[in-house]
């Protein structure tokens, strides 16, 4: 039945985190539990467990935010390039049975760009765990990239000493051509994501530090805010709500 | 000569791929003679990003000043990536 009870214990071990963890997700009401018994334990009704399983954002996010990188589920991680490619590739193939071929090309791009800048900028320097977290819910029309690397302000700072915080690195990242790696000659990739998310129905969330991004169709200018919670490397949500 | 990029493959996004493909294609581009022209062409490619592009496009043009012609280029990831290395 959807609607039992369920001890924070199953919870706990259905979701993948701590009791701790799930006692801080109350007090910020991230997963409130419904109080039972004599002395208030919590319990959590199995429909909001399942639904927050559904809840590729939330997952992604908590894995990116979390103090302790702890490996993905293998179905959302892709630990190399290879591995990266390959679930790139099937998520095309299974766009192009749910929307317009224009569309299924340029999320696979900016998805593609994103997932392999995180490989680029960690390469060989990744502070916990290797590679990325890769999902997707087409049916809620989301995609969800993250990385527990170094971040854009450290990147960036290598070559731009005079960067000071997440909101200023995210600005240059996404306005300016200017690569973490030189003498290469890089740097237009978030230039490029910038511009087909605001040339067409498509929003971005990236989320690096504590900067939070948020881009929309026929955006002209940046809009950086506070993000809600520090994200060890980097997080993008892509959503393409109008086109099916 | 032309130069069939699905050959390469139909989703090109990653640099490590772009240059791998721009070095392991010297040999034939040595065959290019002295004034003839380049053609590049997209056809059957899905899905093209500029850190593929910038491995592979970017030095073929600097080999070939003012000789590369690029062909079937309407996909749409293919546009916008055009786009943004005529940026920089």
């Amino acid at each position: 039945m959807a609607s039992k009870l369920i001890s924070i214990g199953k919870a706990s071990k259905l979701l993948g985190v701590s009791i701790d963890t799930l006692r801080r997700w109350d007090k910020t009401h991230r997963l409130p539990p419904v109080r039972n018994g004599s002395k208030g334990h919590r319990y959590y009704r199995q429909i909001d467990v399942d639904i927050f399983l559904r809840d590729i954002v939330a997952l992604a996010k908590q894995w990116v935010s979390a103090e302790t990188g702890i490996t993905p589920e293998l179905d959302v991680y892709c630990q190399t390039r290879d591995v990266f490619q390959a679930r790139l590739e099937k998520l095309q193939s299974n766009l192009q049975r749910a929307t317009l071929s224009s569309a299924t090309s340029l999320l696979s791009a900016i998805a593609g760009e994103i997932g392999n800048n995180s490989f680029d900028h960690n390469l060989g320097n990744w502070p916990d765990i290797t590679g990325i977290y890769f999902s997707y819910d087409l049916d809620n029309r989301v995609i969800v990239l993250a990385d527990r690397g170094q971040g854009i302000l450290a990147t960036l700072k290598r070559v731009r000493s005079t960067l000071t915080n997440d909101t200023e690195a995210l600005r240059v990242a996404f306005t300016e051509i200017l690569s973490g790696r030189l003498p290469e000659a890089r740097g237009n990739g978030l230039k490029f994501v910038r511009d087909v998310v605001v040339e067409n129905p498509f929003t971005l969330d990236f989320e690096t530090g504590t900067a939070h991004l948020l881009l929309k169709e026929n955006d002209k200018k940046i809009n950086i805010t506070p993000s809600d919670k520090h994200v060890r490397g980097c997080f993008a949500i892509i959503r393409f709500g109008n086109l099916i | 000569m032309i130069i069939d990029v699905s050959k390469f493959g139909t989703t090109l996004v990653s640099r490590p791929s772009g240059k791998e493909a721009w070095l392991a294609f010297q040999p034939t581009l040595n065959n290019v003679q002295e004034n003839e022209e380049v053609t590049v062409d997209f056809s059957n490619v899905a899905v093209l990003t500029p850190s593929w592009a910038d491995e592979f496009l970017t030095p073929l043009r600097s080999r070939f000043p003012g000789k590369v012609r690029l062909t079937n280029t309407d996909n749409a990831s293919i546009k916008a990536t055009l786009n943004t290395l005529a940026k920089q």
